[in-house]
């Protein structure tokens, strides 16, 4: 399964959907970072995650949500 | 509050003061004899910024009460030159650069000086111990270790005279 | 190249002064009808001061006036002038204080006992306000608000990028991750924070303080007190150590003023050790992420830092440390891609500010480690990685930079050869390195100044002698030292026939001050144009005199006019400055020299480079380290006076390890816990290693004859430089600053139970 980024189309290394999750959270621009707001997520709390565990919680989540979506 | 006499005996000059009975020794030298020399920068006895000499040992002057020291010989930082002539440890700091912002360099001379007085050939091992209770936060001590192993070493003999 | 003075064996001109108990700091300023001022303090991290009550205070007898944020106007006030939203502080607030021991109100009295005993007189009332402590609590969306209107406590954004970082990490063949937290640390100047400020009837204000910058404590006073700048002197003949922490205006400065301007009486306020812990700022603790990938031959492709900053409770320098924390993460290495995202996250704690290499100790600390780990991985010498990857001459940080002196490759090969010529090393024994580049002085004019960054006048008298006046501060470092053998370089004459006059803002021309290592490059270019513009005045008139077939044909050096083809003829220069000065009307020779950087990029003018080897002792026991040689390759462009460069190493390197392995400020609900020197754990003299320093000389194009800086960027490399020599003599990483015994033992469990 190749995910592509819902924002910019883009598809990033793999095309799994951590490396897509990884991009857009990488580009951190308004789009990108609006397209976190309408998923009921917070780009900072996401950010604060990725910042402070080791483990990549925040591109795991973002992932799981873009694999639900494309389910839907 | 009752004052008390304190007779002490500053880099050679005799002095008479009534004093408060808590005063500390550095305050005497700082503030009622202006000696402005010897500096402050800690209230725990940590720094060594006020390091002076008393009856030949190193004394941190903050902690010792003044009444502690009456009737005794105390050298400070400006009893070290002699009519302009600088003493060895001081041409060696000079020499060395040890010293940057100049505010722990007081307590460092006399620390060394006291040192020096003990153990003229004192090793590098025994400088730094010596040093042990003066905080410097410019150099990292090392030109001043230099400067006081030169002395040991008789860089500066033809000035000891 | 060979100089007469520059790069000799010079003493230190404020030596006799200094060594002699001459020297007269702010703490030893006394003068008719002095008060003694004390200040009280926020025992609340976070809360709005409802009332102030000083009338038992006043009742005191010996008590002569209290002032609080109401005696004042309110000014909020900020050393980023240029941005009025990070002018945030009211050193006397208002409203509410933000920080445990953030000033309330500030008494005078005839003695500092007395002034001591009426702060328990003053009482306040407050409302305590739920506080937030950790940056990343703060950042959340249900923290209490430290600034109103500031959205999550998220007070500075910074945005570093360049190449295509998607790009580059699909190149790279490697890719790591890592997580750091880098802690704060104190100034911890020898001589703390203090001022007497006077103001008398006329109006005008003149304040003795402890400052590595007298024009900005002049300006940014007159701004808070309402008054022109010119009205106010400061002055600041001899600093003990600022390291950072004294550049922007501070409580016993503010506190002195208000007070004199009420009492019409000379303040003086002197900083207990104590208050220096808990009210004057700290180092910047920084949380980072940093993702790098490399390709299997070790070439650096790409990485991206995300860096949470605790601002604590006011903008302060913080902005600035955020960006260049940020910037330096990618130094010294070419990035083909590079991302920093980085957050200042306002907290109800002590505020952090720039400190001995602003954000760059950090940012090596994390990069060296991580850079170290990636080599053993991929089995590439460490030296060879650094090596392959290191800015080279006219290297273009893209975007940001370009670099026109780099000595980094003599200096990676000058240490693998001395970490090489230490063989095998014993058990329990490691040795670290770190490379790492700094600036020499910013350009960025966020203090909104309409002079030029540095001056300088140079003033020949009738007798030869010099009155050199220049307006950038010494604080220990030797910039008297160094403006005056620049000076006497340029002009042709001795050290000792200059006298440097500085730290006086009546006296003295503007400069920024002694931070973010700008002096020796910026003072240093004023003070050699002002020296080339009174030398080429006396060469006129020497022209006149002697008749050369041009005015080029003449030099000075050493006293000594000459034509440069025929050194034996020539006039004696305290002969020819005689006969000048009648012929110019009895005027003194005057030249003038400026300085402002233009069109360098977008940090700084020039950069320095180094590498650093730190070599260890680690008891796996109890987890303690022990320094035991340190050796620094280091390229300062032309070293002027290397005494001192060598005394800014040595005392980097004691500062900069303290950070890597003993300093620290823990904190419990916005309290720091070690505020004194028993518990502040500080490097003394048996714990200093023995020292080595090797100069690689280039020539940097835009530094007074070919110099940059030499001082902050050596603080750079030790913490990096620890933690790597951990590395290599136990195979185990620390990611949190300062690495104590306790993480080294636990770090060995860890690494226990994965074999």
């Amino acid at each position: 399964m190749k995910y592509s980024c819902p924002v910019c189309g883009k598809m990033a290394k793999t095309g799994s959907a951590v490396d897509c999750a990884r991009h857009m959270f990488g580009t951190g621009d308004k789009a990108h970072r609006a397209w976190f707001e309408a998923q009921g997520l917070s780009y900072i709390d996401l950010l604060l995650s990725q910042t402070m565990e080791p483990g990549n919680k925040a591109y795991v989540t973002v992932a799981e949500l873009l694999e639900k979506n494309l389910k839907e | 509050m009752e004052r008390h006499l304190l007779r002490i005996t500053v880099n050679g000059q005799e002095h008479e003061l009534y004093i408060n009975p808590k005063t500390l020794l550095v305050e005497v030298i700082r503030d009622h004899l202006g000696l402005t020399g010897t500096k402050r920068g800690c209230e725990t006895v940590s720094c060594g910024a006020c390091t002076m000499i008393v009856e030949g040992m190193s004394v941190k002057g903050c902690s010792v009460l003044a009444m502690q020291v009456d009737g005794l010989k105390v050298t400070t930082v400006e009893g070290l030159e002699d009519h302009g002539k600088l003493h060895p440890i001081q041409k060696a700091f000079i020499d060395h650069g040890s010293y940057q912002c100049g505010f722990c360099t007081s307590g460092m001379l006399m620390s060394s000086k006291a040192l020096l007085d003990e153990n003229p050939k004192a090793t590098i091992k025994e400088i730094r111990e010596g040093l042990d209770g003066n905080l410097c936060r410019c150099t990292g001590y090392n030109s001043i270790v230099r400067a006081v192993d030169a002395v040991c070493k008789g860089q500066y003999r033809e000035d000891e005279a | 190249m060979k100089y007469n003075i520059i790069n000799t064996h010079t003493h230190n001109i404020d030596g006799v002064a200094k060594v002699t108990g001459r020297a007269t700091y702010t703490v030893d300023v006394t003068l008719p009808g002095m008060l003694y001022g004390r200040i009280l303090r926020s025992p609340h991290p976070h809360a709005k001061i409802i009332n102030v009550d000083a009338s038992k205070a006043l009742a005191l007898s010996g008590v002569k006036g209290v002032v609080t944020g109401k005696d004042t106007l309110g000014v909020k006030q900020g050393i980023w002038r240029r941005y009025s939203e990070l002018c945030d502080e009211q050193i006397l607030p208002l409203e509410k204080v933000r920080y445990i021991g953030e000033p309330v109100a500030a008494v005078a009295a005839i003695s500092e006992e007395i002034a001591e005993a009426a702060l328990d007189l003053i009482e306040v009332e407050y409302e305590v306000l739920p506080a937030v402590y950790d940056a990343m609590e703060a950042i959340k969306k249900e923290a209490p608000l430290v600034h109103e209107g500031v959205e999550r406590n998220i007070n500075v954004t910074r945005h570093i990028e360049w190449g295509d970082l998607e790009e580059a990490f699909e190149q790279s063949e490697y890719i790591r991750e890592d997580w750091f937290k880098c802690s704060g640390q104190a100034h911890m100047c020898m001589e703390t924070r203090s001022a007497v400020a006077s103001y008398t009837p006329e109006g005008k204000l003149t304040v003795w303080t402890s400052t590595q910058s007298p024009y900005y404590m002049q300006a940014l006073l007159a701004g808070v007190l309402g008054m022109k700048e010119s009205d106010v002197r400061v002055i600041a003949h001899y600093v003990g150590g600022g390291f950072g922490g004294k550049f922007e205006l501070d409580g016993a400065q503010f506190c002195a003023s208000v007070l004199s301007m009420k009492l019409f009486r000379p303040v003086k306020i002197v900083f207990t050790r104590e208050e220096d812990f808990i009210a004057s700022k700290r180092r910047t603790p920084m949380y980072y992420y940093v993702r790098t990938g490399v390709k299997k031959d070790g070439t650096f492709m790409a990485r991206e830092a995300r860096v949470f900053t605790e601002g604590g409770a006011y903008t302060s320098m913080g902005a600035t440390a955020l960006y260049l924390t940020g910037f330096f993460h990618s130094f010294p290495y070419k990035w083909q891609a590079y991302r920093y995202d980085g957050y200042r996250v306002y907290t109800n704690t002590l505020p952090s500010t720039s400190m001995r290499g602003f954000g760059a100790p950090q940012a090596q600390f994390c990069s060296e480690t991580q850079i170290d780990i990636i080599a053993k991985e991929l089995g590439i010498d460490r030296f060879e990685i650094r090596r392959m990857n290191g800015h080279t001459t006219n290297y273009e940080v893209p975007g940001q930079a370009t670099i026109a002196s780099c000595g980094l490759e003599q200096c990676i090969n000058k240490i693998e050869e001395w970490v090489k010529s230490r063989g095998k090393l014993p058990a329990n024994r490691g040795i670290g390195i770190s490379c790492y580049g700094f600036m020499s002085g910013g350009i960025f004019n966020w203090f909104d100044t309409p002079y030029s960054f540095s001056s300088a006048v140079v003033t020949i008298n009738c007798d030869g002698k010099v009155d050199l006046h220049v307006g950038c501060q010494e604080i220990g470092q030797g910039s008297n030292t160094t403006m005056a053998m620049i000076c006497a370089e340029e002009l042709g004459v001795r050290v000792e026939d200059i006298r440097v006059h500085s730290g006086d803002t009546a006296e003295c021309p503007p400069d920024l001050g002694a931070w973010g290592s700008r002096q020796t490059l910026m003072a240093g270019n004023a003070t050699k144009m002002a020296a080339a513009d009174a030398k080429r005045q006396l060469l006129e008139f020497a022209t006149a005199k002697m008749g050369p077939n041009i005015v080029y044909d003449l030099d000075i050096k050493d006293r000594w006019i000459h034509l440069v083809a025929r050194p034996e003829r020539g006039i004696d220069y305290f002969e020819l400055v005689k006969e000048a000065l009648r012929g110019k009307e009895g005027q003194r020779i005057m030249g003038r020299g400026y300085y402002t950087p233009h069109r360098k990029g977008m940090i700084s003018p020039a950069y320095s480079y180094g590498v650093q080897a730190l070599e260890i002792d680690v008891d796996p026991e109890t987890g303690k380290i022990s320094l035991l040689n340190c050796v620094t390759a280091h390229d300062c462009g032309q070293p002027v006076n290397p005494l001192g460069v060598h005394g800014q190493l040595e005392g980097a390197i004691s500062m900069a390890a303290g950070y890597g392995f003993l300093e620290d400020l823990p904190m419990e609900d916005g309290k720091i816990l070690n505020p004194n020197l028993v518990d502040y754990k500080l490097i003394r003299a048996p714990e200093m290693p023995e020292t080595e320093v090797i100069e690689i000389e280039t020539y940097e194009p835009e530094g007074p004859f070919g110099a940059k800086e030499a001082g902050e960027g050596l603080t750079n490399p030790t913490a990096a430089a620890l933690s790597t020599a951990l590395y290599e003599a136990l195979g185990i990483t620390v990611k949190q600053l300062p690495i104590t015994p306790e993480k080294v033992l636990n770090a060995l469990r860890e690494k226990a139970k994965e074999a």
